[in-house]
């Protein structure tokens, strides 16, 4: 009975920190392009209460999007980085950006932040030749400074590029 | 409003980084197999530096640089083959660097690499007010500009950090840091 009020409490936690439209619109453009929609992922919410109530790592909140089997048959066609760094807008700091073309296999990753009172958002995209992943994270000081120390080396671990 | 708001916007991050990236060399960005852009500003610099130890002496050394910096822009490509680049498009950046305010102070050329390091320094009355670094390797072009308080002896310790890439250079002697060349 008495986790009631503790769940309720996460609950609005988690409610306070809806996606921002930047999120939502990349999401829309790469749905457009590929004529896709994101992978439903099981269970997301938990992991957001999970990261309300624990931080992990610095972290208080994460909007996830995950696309899979992305084909270039099905692409409109439109420069997609271009169109990305449109929907972001001014408000979002540029942070790194990796664009490579190795061996036929393309990645680009963005990372964007804004500073929200005392914690910061990162705008996380990457795209892959079948694969892209947008994340807004919301995370304290201390986690946006391991970013910052090698933010080459965070954006390309992002990606999952091993060295 | 809205339109000189606008306006201002968009000025105010080049006057930040006060050297332009010229189009040309934006363009290297479809030949190269990677392209890597970094920006820090000033907020986020100090942010960093309070996260450095003051008990390592490497980690103590950058947290005293990060004071006087104003923003690290970091800009590299990697190619798969050689000459994938042309002195030309390296030139408009040169240009930029050629106006009173800025001096080259080191040129290393590797004849052995290929690899040709410039560093130009900016003052303002008097008082260092920028940097720039151009790295350029037979496979690899970098260009970092530093914004704020920093001397040449300085990005050594730097090297590493940021998306900076280390420079090899001979430290400057005090009085002596004008238009140094060193070949190696």
């Amino acid at each position: 009975m008495k986790a009631i009020p503790l769940v309720l409490t996460l609950l609005s936690a988690v409610s306070a920190y809806a996606a921002d439209r930047e999120f939502t619109d990349v999401v829309r453009i790469i749905s457009e392009e590929f004529h896709t929609r994101p992978t439903s992922i099981p269970m997301f919410g938990l992991v957001n209460l999970f990261t309300a109530a624990v931080h992990p790592a610095g972290t208080r909140h994460i909007d996830l999007a995950v696309f899979e089997h992305l084909s270039d048959h099905d692409r409109q066609g439109r420069d997609l980085p271009e169109a990305i760094m449109k929907a972001v807008g001014r408000s979002w700091r540029p942070f790194v950006q990796v664009r490579s073309h190795r061996n036929g296999r393309e990645e680009t990753v963005f990372v964007y932040m804004r500073q929200e009172g005392k914690e910061w958002k990162l705008l996380i995209t990457a795209i892959e030749n079948e694969e892209a992943t947008v994340v807004q994270l919301l995370l304290n000081a201390d986690a946006l400074a391991r970013w910052i120390t090698s933010p080459e080396h965070s954006a390309r671990h992002w990606n999952g590029e091993t060295e | 409003m809205k339109f000189a708001l606008s306006v201002l916007c968009a000025v105010l991050p080049l006057a930040a980084q006060d050297v332009k990236m010229p189009v040309g060399l934006d363009k290297l960005g479809a030949k190269a197999s990677e392209v890597v852009d970094v920006s820090l500003d000033g907020a986020l610099l100090q942010l960093a530096g309070r996260f450095l130890s003051e008990k390592d002496p490497d980690e103590a050394n950058v947290k005293r640089l990060v004071g006087g910096l104003k923003g690290v822009y970091v800009k590299s490509f990697e190619f798969e083959d050689r000459d994938q680049y042309k002195e030309s498009d390296v030139e408009e950046l040169r240009a930029q660097l050629r106006g009173p305010a800025w001096a080259r102070i080191v040129s290393a050329r590797s004849k052995k690499d290929g690899e040709n390091s410039e560093i130009y320094l900016k003052t303002d009355a008097g008082q260092i007010s920028g940097l720039v670094i151009i790295v350029a390797e037979p496979k690899e072009l970098t260009v970092v500009n530093i914004v704020g308080f920093i001397r040449p002896e300085d990005i050594r310790d730097l090297g590493g950090h940021w998306g900076i890439p280390k420079v090899d250079i001979a430290p400057v002697k005090p009085g002596k840091n004008d238009k140094k060349e060193d070949e190696k």
